[in-house]
């Protein structure tokens, strides 16, 4: 399947724009919020500076020059597992605010 | 495992042979209930096994703010106790603290971190893995430093800036000790902490301050064998001193001399001399200091009175200045704090008292009978601070972890009631032809220098 895998992400066209898959993900959520937050600086910098290269290119109605693109082992996933992590968090409360406490039988 | 039960059982009987160790209703508090001590994986551990319902469990780490490496970091490491860790996260611990009653806590002092549990008494196993993984395995996340971490950092800092009696009290801290114990308990102004304070320094700090030699457990009201059951098994995974680094922990020098700081809101002023330091570690000890500091006093024990103390007969109420004598002993070095506060005139009129007030001590024109009060006083506090659980486990801690004996309160009381009229006066006399350690803070327009309220500094 990898290589079918490897042919559809590329043809989705967001490397050619030189974006990460993370930058997809839709940011109006709490939980991509609060992950933002959680970025290092360095991080933040570096996505902000590829979604304006990305809407600059979408603007002009150009692609990024081949060498500009985003290789696919650039293509790293650095937002997800945050956001994995706050998820696993709420999950977390939520489980412990909706628990039952039973009494060990003696 | 040995079952609760028999355990119990056993004890029980033990003390049941020996009478001689039980306390009758009427006795005079006579320090019977000792703690025992002992080892465990390579940890200093102590109890003493008092037969209540409760327990109270610490874990005392030598890396109060004296051995801090950075500014800021004993403070930092303190305020991630009970954050997320490698096996649970702060939630989780705080509701499985919450369904067990517990209650958990957390302080650091000049000398020491200390990490605190009150439970059930069958709830020590739980409290006792909690501690070690607490000290051991905290994660210190970047966003925990930056979400929870700092926020309440900068609270303690607005706070303290506001306060001219904390001020004072590190002011000459300060003053008297430089570097080691002068340094303040908290970092007053953001900006310098700022460079250091990070969560990979906290985290560095951790692995140095968390280590086996570094650290003991502390119980009361458990039993020692569990005690030291359970540490050998929770903490038996923690570095030996081998690879970290060993904390700077020269031994301290009292230098003495004078800061003065301007502030809007508030006048306090602290003169302190060297003092002595904490009975559990032996050599620098010297009874007679708190002697003096019960017999300068200040503050009345007894309602509707100003009491027998020097300063308090000294000072008339209407001056409008609250004093206080406290003598504050650490593990190698002592300070003997004269604190006023109040308004900046008042604390002109009263400070000149002090210098006065000593001199009248060293020059033996106190009466015998307010000597014996102040004995009796001094020996009243002493013992009362043994009743004080909190305070009692990190002395007991401290003092194992400095390699000396546990703190055993009637020795100590024993010491003060040896102590004879003239080497109370001796000690005056040595305080004055020293050098004191001064710190004003307030209106200095009017608070006075040292040299003119007759110290040297």
């Amino acid at each position: 399947m990898t290589p079918l895998a490897n042919w559809y992400t590329d043809a989705a066209g967001y490397r050619k724009l030189g974006l990460r898959a993370d930058d997809l993900i839709p940011e109006e959520s709490e939980t991509v919020e609060l992950a933002l937050k959680r970025l290092s600086p360095k991080e933040a910098y570096d996505r902000v500076f590829r979604l304006r290269r990305a809407f600059q290119c979408s603007l002009s109605h150009q692609l990024l020059p081949k060498e500009e693109q985003t290789k696919p082992e650039e293509d790293i996933l650095y937002l997800t597992p945050i956001i994995k992590e706050i998820e696993a968090g709420k999950k977390e409360r939520e489980d412990l605010e909706s628990m039952v406490i039973k009494r060990r039988a003696a | 495992m040995i079952s609760r039960s028999s355990i119990r059982h056993l004890t029980f009987k033990r003390c049941r042979y020996q009478p001689a160790n039980r306390r009758g209703l009427a006795a005079a508090a006579s320090g019977n209930f000792k703690f025992q001590t002992g080892e465990a994986a390579g940890i200093k551990i102590a109890s003493r096994d008092l037969s209540g319902p409760t327990t109270t469990l610490a874990l005392v780490a030598k890396a109060g703010t004296r051995y801090q490496t950075l500014p800021g970091v004993a403070d930092g490491l303190e305020k991630f106790a009970y954050k997320n860790t490698q096996k649970r996260s702060s939630l989780r611990i705080t509701r499985e603290t919450e369904l067990l009653g517990g209650e958990i806590s957390a302080y650091h002092s000049r000398e020491n971190i200390v990490l605190q549990a009150k439970f059930l008494r069958d709830d020590l196993p739980y409290f006792v893995e909690l501690l070690a993984e607490v000290a051991g395995k905290t994660k210190f996340t970047g966003h925990e430093f930056h979400e929870e971490v700092i926020p309440v950092l900068t609270l303690h800092q607005r706070r303290l800036l506001t306060s001219t009696r904390d001020l004072a009290h590190d002011s000459a801290h300060k003053v008297a000790f430089h570097r080691g114990l002068g340094v303040p308990l908290y970092t007053t102004s953001p900006t310098p902490s700022a460079r250091y304070l990070t969560e990979e320094a906290i985290s560095t700090y951790s692995t140095v301050a968390y280590t086996k030699p570094n650290i003991a457990v502390v119980a009361n009201g458990a039993n020692l064998v569990e005690l030291s059951k359970w540490t050998g098994e929770f903490f038996k995974d923690y570095p030996t001193s081998g690879e970290a680094k060993k904390l700077d922990s020269t031994t301290s020098k009292y230098f003495g001399g004078e800061e003065r700081i301007s502030h809007d809101s508030g006048n306090s002023m602290v003169i302190a001399f060297p003092g002595s330091s904490s009975f559990t570690t032996g050599n620098t000890y010297k009874p007679e200091i708190a002697i003096l500091a019960a017999l300068l006093g200040g503050q009345s024990s007894i309602k509707w009175s100003s009491g027998f103390s020097l300063l308090s007969k000294a000072i008339p109420g209407q001056l409008g200045v609250a004093v206080s004598t406290t003598h504050v002993s650490y593990s190698d070095a002592g300070l003997l704090c004269v604190a006023l506060n109040g308004g900046a005139n008042g604390i002109r009129a009263a400070s000149a008292e002090v210098a006065k007030a000593l001199e009248s001590v060293a020059a033996g024109k106190v009466s015998k009978e307010d000597i014996s009060k102040a004995v009796a006083l001094a020996k009243f506090r002493a013992l009362e601070a043994e009743q004080e659980i909190t305070y009692r486990l990190e002395l007991t801690g401290s003092g194992l972890i400095h390699g000396g004996n546990p703190f055993q309160m009637n020795e100590v009381a024993k010491s003060i009631e040896s102590v004879s009229v003239e080497q109370v006066a001796k000690a005056a006399k040595d305080l004055l032809a020293g050098k004191a350690a001064v710190s004003a803070v307030g209106d200095l327009h009017v608070l006075p220098f040292a040299e003119e309220i007759g110290l040297k500094v």
